[in-house]
């Protein structure tokens, strides 16, 4: 008797084990459609917002260049270096997932080679040649681009006035920011979805026809190892460099002493790639995907991405050029933030997409 | 006593049996053929597979690595300046990376920012050495860019021609014939020059073709094809400058460089205009673009030397599908049509203790690393030390198929002119137009195969 009441319980269990099973989604079919959602809502959410506001902004620093061109005030020089300042936060935050166009057409090493060539830029400043737009695209990436405009607009120690730009300089500031608007328009457009043979739709495609994503897991691993990369750039290339070196000039940023700000964005850049976010908008986000099959993961990721930006507030404004010779032990806490940032990037999450991104 | 003598003869029996076995090396057909790199292999199939580093690195080794892998992408700037400094005057780019582009191969232009395409110059005959004789006032290469003030060499014109052909089948397929030029050159050259161009090749797993024992790869040399499979195959030796001695070639189209340190010196010498303490003399000196500075070595040999131990530390992409049944035949194919008497499938490095990741690895690189005769096709017929103006280094095959997922589109040959794989087969001659006979007679499901088995190293 007793047994068959077990084997009426056990057959009932396993019904009911079944029932509910097949009112379960299908985990896989769950995963692959948030998959989907978050190749459609990176460049909708991220890429594209980030690559107009790039453009929209280099096209205000391009404006004002004209407007300090006609009348050459101190507030009007201040005027171009902020548009500067904000047209370069928006690309550094860009700069936390660097792959596609950005690379393949050089719009980065275009727009933001570094570092200047001080030597062929005094010289072609001193000579007579011809500066027109035309003539500064024909130059090569280190006489032209944010770093040049940075040299002409602030000056070595960053302490330029009004009166100190020459008329030279003033036509090759009015090239070099056209140049570089022109360039901000090729990037924003090669991601548009309404131009043809834009990447968006290689992202988007990711997996199912994309000539550059063979598979989803192509795609976020792109990603993450972008997201890796410019952790990598930040800590042990910007920031190393100058420091092991105990040389200031050797600071990207360092006429504008902007250099702290730089990396804050390249980081914010990667809470924006993990996220699918910009400028407060989100969508679907790898972040999402993790945190659907390991929250802790998740929980870890989002924790030091954020300690690591917050990590910056150690210096207190002190700028980077400064820093490197008072403050080396702040710099090594945060140098530690971002290097354990990258270390979960490439190890755990990078694992994390080759174990559960298989299509 | 009875079970005593039972146990004896069994030992016996076993010893005995053990004898009989003799110890042999593992054989290679045993080892996992994914495996291009030996241990020094990585699973990727993006377009950063060409930047790993070996996975077998440790210690201060990553650093040194990351070192190099930082300066390879650094762009250079005229000196004096305080960091990157030296660039020029003459050049043909500013940075590694540049030029190869993702670790890989490069964009067969000339004078842009991602041009990866230089050409050799020389005048007829050989040097004290046996090599190529420089051009007076040019040198053995030339520089189509300068620093600001100064005159670039020339500029070099490429133009093709396109024609199309078909296979037995009817299937066609286009060859585009390249045309080089050098037009305004800074000073005339008197009498017939010499022009070959060179694309920029991938970076990856140099460290362990460097690795394989020179013995190895003369042992696969036939000068006088005693096999009589029609395939030669000649060793190139080469003046060394770093160890001012005739060595085994190794690295360039024509394995005209024995070991990557000079390759190295030699890129940043000649490509970018920096001068090293292995070759401190800058590229225009005895010309009039000479800087006249007192800087050289303009790159610090522990910078030189990151870059070199990055070169030689990159690690092999894998081979992908390699049990799909059409890549088996396309294997099959591919060792029938002989192709794989000169890509040879497996080499081994050498032993070395003081380089673990290096050493004694079973690996699949495709290469014989010997000279063969390509054809007039192909010809540069510029000769460089042992190779004759037809001859061309079989060209390493591991990753090819990975081309146009790292260098979106791939290209092929010495300077760029295949477009496709197809295009590179098809341009094959000299000792391999029984190859490319055999190819063109295979039915289009055999030829795919081919094409499949080599997407798939």
């Amino acid at each position: 008797m007793k047994t068959k009441i077990l084997a009426l319980f056990g057959t009932l269990a396993i019904m009911a084990a079944g029932c509910s099973k097949s009112h379960n989604p299908d985990p896989d079919t769950t995963s692959a459609t948030l998959e989907a959602q978050v190749l459609t809502d990176f460049p909708a959410n991220l890429a594209n917002p980030n690559y107009l506001d790039i453009e929209t902004k280099a096209g205000i620093m391009k404006d004002a260049a004209g407007i300090f061109i006609s009348s050459s005030t101190d507030a009007n020089l201040k005027a171009v270096q902020d548009a500067w300042k904000n047209t370069r936060a928006a690309w550094e935050s860009c700069e936390g997932y660097l792959f596609g166009p950005v690379e393949d057409f050089n719009y980065d090493p275009t727009m933001d080679d570094w570092p200047v060539n001080k030597v062929d830029l005094d010289a072609l400043l001193a000579s007579s040649n011809q500066l027109s737009v035309s003539d500064i695209e024909d130059l090569g990436t280190t006489l032209k681009g944010f770093h040049a405009i940075e040299y002409v607009i602030f000056g070595v120690g960053g302490t330029k006035k009004a009166a100190q730009v020459t008329e030279r300089e003033k036509t090759y500031l009015a090239s070099l920011t056209e140049s570089l608007y022109n360039t901000t328009r090729e990037l924003r457009a090669s991601w548009d979805p309404s131009v043809s043979g834009n990447f968006t739709h290689q992202v988007t495609t990711a997996g199912n026809g994309s000539a550059r994503f063979a598979t989803r897991q192509d795609f976020f691993k792109a990603l993450v190892g972008a997201m890796a990369d410019i952790c990598n750039e930040v800590a042990d290339e910007k920031m190393q460099t100058p420091l092991a070196a105990q040389d200031s000039t050797l600071d990207e940023s360092s006429f504008s002493h902007n250099s702290v700000t730089d990396f804050t964005n390249n980081i914010k850049g990667v809470l924006n790639a993990y996220n699918s976010s910009y400028n407060g908008t989100s969508g679907h986000s790898l972040s999402e995907l993790v945190k659907a099959k390991n929250i802790s993961l998740d929980a870890k990721i989002q924790s030091q991405i954020t300690a690591a930006i917050s990590s910056f507030s150690l210096l207190n404004g002190i700028t980077y050029e400064k820093a490197i010779y008072d403050n080396k032990d702040k710099i090594n806490q945060i140098q530690t933030a971002i290097r354990t940032l990258k270390e979960t990037l490439e190890g755990d999450l990078d694992a994390f997409v080759e174990t559960n991104i298989k299509d | 006593m009875k079970q005593l003598k039972v146990i004896v003869v069994l030992v016996l029996a076993v010893l005995v049996l053990a004898k009989c076995r003799k110890s042999e090396v593992f054989p290679v057909e045993h080892y996992d053929d994914r495996l291009s790199g030996g241990d020094e292999t990585v699973f990727t199939a993006t377009s950063t597979s060409f930047g790993n580093m070996f996975p077998g690195l440790t210690g201060y080794d990553i650093h040194v690595h990351e070192l190099g892998d930082a300066v390879f992408s650094q762009t250079f700037v005229t000196a004096p300046a305080p960091i990157h400094s030296g660039l020029g005057t003459l050049f043909n780019n500013t940075s590694c990376t540049n030029c190869h582009h993702n670790d890989g191969i490069g964009l067969p232009t000339a004078g842009e920012l991602q041009s990866s395409l230089l050409v050799r110059i020389s005048l007829p005959g050989e040097d004290e050495h046996g090599g190529p004789v420089p051009v007076p006032g040019y040198g053995l290469q030339v520089q189509d860019k300068a620093v600001f003030g100064k005159t670039p060499e020339c500029k070099i014109n490429i133009s093709y021609s396109y024609r199309t052909y078909s296979f037995p089948d009817g299937e066609t397929y286009e060859l585009r014939t390249p045309d080089y030029s050098l037009t305004n050159l800074y000073a005339p050259i008197s009498g017939n020059y010499l022009l070959s161009p060179r694309l920029a090749p991938p970076m990856f797993g140099l460290g362990l073709l460097e690795a394989v024992p020179e013995s190895e790869i003369a042992a696969l040399q036939d000068l006088n094809d005693a096999d009589g499979d029609g395939i030669r195959g000649k060793a190139n030796y080469v003046w060394d400058a770093v160890t001012n001695r005739k060595m085994l070639g190794r690295f360039g189209w024509k394995a005209n460089t024995a070991t990557i340190l000079s390759q190295v010196a030699s890129a940043f010498n000649q490509d970018m205009g920096i001068t090293t303490s292995v070759l401190p003399v800058e590229n225009s000196f005895g010309q009039p673009q000479y800087d006249g500075l007192k800087d050289d070595a303009e790159l610090p040999d522990s910078l030189l030397n990151a870059v070199k131990f990055y070169a030689q530390t990159l690690a092999v992409p894998a081979r992908r599908n390699t049990t799909d049944p059409t890549i088996k035949r396309g294997l099959q194919l591919f060792t029938l049509a002989k192709c794989i008497n000169c890509h040879k499938q497996t080499l081994t490095t050498g032993v070395d203790v003081s380089k673990p990741w290096l050493s004694n690895q079973v690996i699949h690189p495709y290469t014989d690393m010997l000279l063969h005769n390509m054809g007039p096709g192909l010809a540069d017929n510029r000769p460089d030390y042992l190779a004759g103006g037809q001859d061309w280094r079989t060209a390493a095959l591991w990753g090819v198929g990975l081309f146009e997922t790292v260098n979106n589109p791939g290209y092929y040959l010495h300077d760029g002119r295949a477009r496709t794989l197809t295009e590179a087969i098809m341009w094959h001659g000299g000792e391999a137009s029984q190859s490319v006979a055999y190819y063109s007679n295979l039915s289009k499901s055999d030829r795919d195969a081919i094409l499949k088995f080599l997407r798939s190293l």
